[in-house]
């Protein structure tokens, strides 16, 4: 066969041109031509098992019926999918197979668009076609070929080797997706699985996925552990789906060195662990969500579509928003995180707007603190949104003792009353507090920052140079500096961004001459100094066995030059003479 | 061993030919051929081998020349051996114990008097009808030895072949033979070369040609017993189609059932290397070939192409869509010729006579189309109710009449006939109004069966329609691969309409429910077996259709076949009252006194025959 040989051909009337061999069936759908077939899958081989999809082939006097799913386009022939003589012999095909499988819903149904809703041959009772979609799809796709046939004629099935939980299969559940009669169901197995489990484990993940909804830029990862690819070496559907060509296997991370004059740091923040305080369920008890969880739920491309919804299903008639878990708390992070109870406001709102929910806030102190904000919290109020002042003491199940049971109860104290309260909710959110990150360290060592107690990157002055910090060159901005909501980290990463194109339009550095100096003739090399600097800015050089000053590092501090033992570093301009002859020159009294 | 060349091949001839000479002076006196194929053995061939082997030892004087030989054809009359004294006319003997050998040798071979009792007439009918082509050799060739072949000429064709004609040349012939592919077929053998080797050249790719010899049809036969008697018939055959197609290796598909086949086949393929007429450079020329054995597990699925293909590659056999034709896509994807065992031994016969004497034989024109005629002869295994029982050669266009009553020498028993089935459990059954139809590919296809391998069994008139074309339709529900909907759900549901027809619970809907099915699987099957398989269906229908409605109305079986559909019954008229059959029923179902006629007593018949078939004046009967 010429790879490149075009023929002409036609399709119920309408005239295709094609690669010589082209399936058939795959013509027809270019054209918006249907033809049922239950066997066919277009990531596999052509089987040709089910003979459903025979349409009738005419060549001159000649005519036949031919599966559509591998019969080869040739010159010159005319392909009739819909004819009497088609139906008949469909007709005939799944009355068969209704006899073989009455109750599998997908062959009723196939069955009594053609008109057959009884079968006169002897049935069978059995919800597996033989359409071998599975077992191609292991072999053929996948590549673990852990199921395949046995026995022959009307013995023959689909079974694991010597009927055994087979070893090679990894669980990928794509026999499940392409078997068309539901007869393999995966058992929910794979939340075990190594390498399954995401960040967020609101529902079936798949091993290629966009990381998070606002991922920048928005393109798929694909996690080397899940992948098909990565298991067996086959699959790679995802490369055959994908037009533009653009999943490569074969990519690896690697470092890259990028050589910069300033940089600006912008590592954000960590969410607080709501497991922490085990008082409030999160990971015990059903419902209970973080608010980055409820965020995942809300997006309308995300688990449920938007919907609000409860790990059974169904709508929660009652949603308790707990504020301040783990901040503005003396066991955990004392500071405010400045953005929830406006995220939680929002929440509410969001309920509101898509549910029929009841909804409570419970607050310590409702900040409502930026431009439009207090506003909106009166319009939530408005939206009959129930608030309550206290900090929640406790979430549990309602026992069979309680009117509410099986929901969740809210514990608190409600300042405003001074009353105890217990509120069954359906559902918890919890505004988990703002932290820094985990590795936020290993960034301070890096770059020799500060930190403050809380945590968060020191600037170099709050007031007069807020997004610089100690470091020349090293700048800070958004919530590795402290919790701050989206108007403000804009504000201040813009400002960095200003700061940092001043410099550079200026061309060139200006180094206060300020600096210390050690003299390389009486250092000792006792590297004390080093450790002191608090600019990283004095180097040790092992192959003359002195330390050095970075002058353009050097703040001109003098720790060194107070702390050297053998008086090696010196301060220019403040030199240890010069200094007593300040002092003696202000000392000095003429009489 | 020094590789042969080509004048070596008359060399060998002349020797052997002199070496096993008959004469007064010569080496032997006289020669015994006894026939030792897979049917001979089991009759007892082997002690018969031994009997004369002591006389031959006993009596060196006599210089007896014992030639151990394949199949004999005659399966009734076995063991047989052929005895040839010089200056007599040869003589067959059949049906043979060990305990004769000694009278034949003694009277047969010591004193030249032929033992009348034991021979068979000079004029058999079994023999003289028939036309060997592909049984040429049979009583010639020793399977063993492979010079004993060379002297019949063998390889000559090769060698002509390798040294004077080209594979165009060749493909010529035999496409002018009118040679049709005698596995079931018949596709035109020379059309298949021609496109694989164009198929192989136009790719630059190898070429492969296979041998199939996975006969799996219940009665059949024909390639066991080539393979057992002539294996370098089929070896020669394999070879000048590869010098055709232009392949290097060819394959051997046997069914692991054929445990002396194979053996020979092995034994003859060693000869043929020692010899070098396989390996490198065949015979001396530039051609190179060689053939493995690949053994079948027994699946009849596999004597389908593409599934055959597949076990050879390693995989479950199971058959492909054949819109692409092996020719050009076959084993491993590369362009590959698979031809019948019968196929190839008629090859070396063709090139050695010339396609002009092949086209003689045999029927229709195929000058101009390779489909025109059937040529040549075609082998069947007889079976069933016929006297003569065998392995027979016959040329094409003879008619079913002359194969059963001439050469199979009728029913037996004084029965009457009903029907023959020809080509394996996928062909029809034909009545006794076709009984002058003339055997050939064209003319069994239209009358609704077909030519298949070459099974051919008759039933007599105890034969029950119904209940053999369930037999068939379960064999093949049994063999069928089941990976097509139609053909295996459709066997399925065939075999159960059929199972409750024999039993009685038979519905008028059920002859249009089994018409139904059949046209199914004919159009939309995936392969051959699927596509064949309603055949003994359909034409069971066809012909005896008065035989399904007496089984569906009037819950009877007129054969006397389906136990729930019949009674027994004795004729008082007739009985004699001897009482052999009340004496062997095991229910003691039947009474009655000496010189009285008998009673059954129908509640406790439980229709094991066993009196139907004792008593000798027919007074029982089934009602």
């Amino acid at each position: 066969m010429d790879e490149k040989k075009i023929v002409t051909l036609k399709i119920d009337g309408h005239e295709v041109q094609a690669e010589r061999g082209t399936p058939i069936i795959k013509l027809a759908s270019k054209l918006g031509i249907y033809i049922p077939t239950l066997c066919h899958n277009d990531f596999v081989e052509p089987y040709g098992s089910c003979r459903v999809c025979s349409v009738e082939m005419r060549r001159g006097k000649r005519k036949r019926l031919v599966t559509a799913c591998n019969y080869p386009a040739q010159q010159g022939e005319e392909i009739y999918t819909d004819t009497e003589w088609v139906r008949e012999n469909r007709r005939l095909i799944l009355e068969l197979l209704l006899a073989r499988c009455p109750e599998v819903p997908v062959i009723k149904e196939m069955a009594a668009a053609y008109g057959v809703t009884d079968t006169r041959f002897e049935k069978l009772n059995s919800d597996c076609i033989n359409c071998g979609l599975c077992v191609r799809v292991c072999s053929e796709v996948v590549g673990a070929n852990a199921i395949g046939w046995a026995g022959r004629g009307v013995n023959r099935e689909v079974t694991t080797p010597f009927e055994l939980k087979p070893e090679a299969c990894i669980g990928c559940g794509a026999c499940a997706a392409v078997c068309p009669t539901g007869r393999i169901r995966v058992e929910p197995l794979w939340q075990t699985k190594e390498g399954e489990v995401r960040e967020f484990t609101l529902g079936p993940t798949s091993a290629i996925y966009i990381p998070t909804y606002q991922a920048v830029p928005k393109v798929p990862v694909i996690d080397r552990n899940a992948c098909i690819h990565f298991k067996t070496g086959g699959c790679q559907v995802c490369v055959r789906v994908c037009e533009p060509k653009a999943i490569d296997h074969n990519q690896e991370e690697r470092l890259e060195e990028v050589e910069v004059g300033q940089v600006l740091i912008t590592t954000g923040y960590d969410i607080f662990d709501p497991r922490e305080m085990k008082q409030y369920g999160y990971g015990i008890l059903d419902d209970v969500y973080s608010s980055l969880e409820m965020e995942y739920l809300f997006n309308s491309s995300g688990p449920t579509y938007g919907r609000v919804l409860m790990k059974n299903g169904q709508e929660p008639r009652s949603i308790g928003i707990i504020h301040c878990v783990g901040s503005r708390d003396v066991n955990h992070h004392p500071y405010c995180s400045r953005i929830c109870c406006m995220y939680a406001l929002k929440f509410a709102h969001l309920i509101k707007d898509r549910s029929t929910a009841d909804v409570y806030q419970f607050y310590i102190d409702m900040r409502a603190f930026g431009k439009g904000y207090e506003e909106f919290f009166t319009r939530i109020l408005d939206e009959g949104v129930n608030v309550i002042r206290g900090r929640v003491a406790e979430v549990v199940k309602a026992g069979p003792e309680k009117a509410a049971e099986g929901k969740l109860l809210i514990r608190c104290e409600d300042t405003l009353v001074h009353q105890f309260r217990e509120i069954p909710v359906d559902m918890v959110i919890l505004c988990s507090a703002v932290e820094p990150r985990k590795d936020a360290d290993r960034v301070q060592r890096l770059f020799t920052l500060s930190r403050s107690p809380d945590g968060f990157f020191l600037e170099k002055h709050p007031k007069l140079d807020p997004t610089a910090t100690p470091t020349d060159g090293v700048y800070i901005a958004g919530c590795c500096q402290g919790p701050k909501d989206i108007p403000d980290t804009v504000a201040q990463a813009s400002s960095a961004a200003a700061r940092i194109l001043a410099t550079i339009a200026k061309g060139v550095v200006e180094v206060a001459p300020i600096v210390a100096h050690i003299d390389p003739e009486v250092c000792a090399g006792c590297r004390l100094c080093l450790n002191l600097c608090p600019y990283g800015a004095i180097e040790y050089l092992e192959s003359e066995g002195v330390s050095r000053v970075n002058e353009a590092l050097c703040k001109g501090c003098g720790t060194c030059v107070s702390a050297c033992p053998s008086g090696a570093s010196t301060q220019r301009h403040f030199r240890d003479e010069q200094i007593f002859a300040e002092i003696e020159g202000i000392l000095f009294q003429p009489r | 061993m020094k590789k042969l060349t080509v004048e070596d091949l008359s060399r060998i001839k002349k020797k052997r030919l002199e070496e096993t000479a008959l004469g007064e002076a010569g080496p032997y006196r006289a020669r015994i051929i006894v026939h030792l194929g897979t049917c001979g053995l089991s009759a007892g061939a082997g002690a018969v081998l031994e009997a004369f082997e002591a006389q031959v030892a006993a009596h060196p004087q006599a210089k007896v020349h014992l030639r151990k030989c394949g199949c004999g054809g005659f399966c009734a009359r076995e063991p047989m051996a052929q005895v040839e004294v010089f200056g007599i006319e040869p003589v067959i003997y059949t049906d043979l114990k060990p305990k004769d050998a000694k009278q034949i040798f003694e009277e047969h071979v010591l004193k030249g008097k032929v033992v009348e009792a034991k021979r068979l007439p000079k004029e058999e009918p079994f023999f003289s009808r028939q036309h060997f082509i592909v049984l040429r050799n049979r009583g010639l060739v020793d399977p063993e030895n492979i010079e004993d072949y060379i002297a019949q000429d063998g390889y000559t064709a090769l060698a002509k072949v390798l040294t004077s004609m080209s594979p165009e040349q060749v493909i010529a012939e035999v496409k002018a033979s009118g040679l049709r592919g005698r596995g079931g077929g018949g596709f035109p053998t020379g059309v298949k070369w021609e496109t694989c080797r164009h198929a192989g050249e136009e790719r630059g790719e190898e070429r492969f040609v296979i041998c199939n010899a996975d006969e799996g049809d219940p009665g059949a036969y024909m390639d066991r017993s080539v393979i057992e008697s002539d294996p370098h018939a089929v070896i020669e055959g394999m070879i000048i189609g590869a010098y055709a197609i232009g392949a290097k290796q060819g394959y051997v598909y046997i069914r692991k059932e054929y445990p002396i086949a194979l053996e020979k086949l092995n034994l003859a393929l060693d000869q043929a290397r020692e010899y070098g007429l396989l390996g490198e450079k065949i015979l001396g020329t530039e051609f190179s070939f060689d053939i493995e054995v690949h053994r079948g597990a027994g699946a009849f699925v596999c004597g389908e192409s593409t599934a055959l293909m597949a076990s050879l590659e390693g995989r479950a056999g199971i058959p492909r869509a054949k819109y692409i034709h092996t020719v050009e896509y076959g084993l491993w994807n590369k362009p590959s010729c698979l031809n019948n065992v019968e196929t190839w031994a008629n090859v070396p016969v063709i090139i050695n006579k010339g396609a002009s004497w092949f086209t003689q034989i045999g029927t229709g024109d195929v000058t101009n189309n390779p489909w025109g005629g059937s040529k040549g002869t075609k082998v069947f295994s007889l079976t069933g109710k016929v006297k003569n029982t065998g392995l027979i050669e016959v040329p094409m266009g003879i008619t079913l009449r002359e194969i059963i009553f001439d050469i199979g020498g009728g029913i037996p028993n004084q029965k009457k006939f009903k029907t023959v089935q020809t080509g394996g459990p996928s062909g029809g059954f034909l009545p006794e109004s076709l009984l002058d139809l003339p055997v050939d590919f064209d003319s069994l296809t239209e009358a609704g069966s077909m030519m298949g391998s070459g099974g051919m069994i008759v039933g007599d008139e105890d034969t029950c329609m119904v209940d053999m074309a369930k037999y068939f339709i379960n064999f093949l529900l049994e063999e069928s691969c089941g990976k097509c909907v139609p053909c295996r759900e459709g066997l399925r549901s065939m075999h159960a309409i059929l199972e409750r027809i024999t039993h009685g619970q038979g519905k008028e809907s059920d002859l249009d429910a089994l018409m139904d099915l059949s046209k199914a699987m004919i159009q939309s099957s995936l392969c051959a077996l699927g596509q064949s398989a309603p055949n003994p269906v359909l034409t069971s229908i066809k012909y005896f259709r008065e035989e399904y409605e007496a089984h569906i109305r009037n819950h009877k079986c007129p054969a006397g076949v389906c136990p729930d559909l019949y009674e027994m019954t004795i004729i008082p008229e007739l009985c004699t009252g001897c009482m052999v059959c009340a004496r062997y029923c095991p229910t003691k179902a039947i009474a009655g006194e000496k010189q009285k006629p008998h009673q059954i007593d129908r509640s406790k018949c439980i229709k094991c025959n066993v009196c139907y078939s004792l008593c000798k004046f027919n007074a029982i009967k089934k009602i």
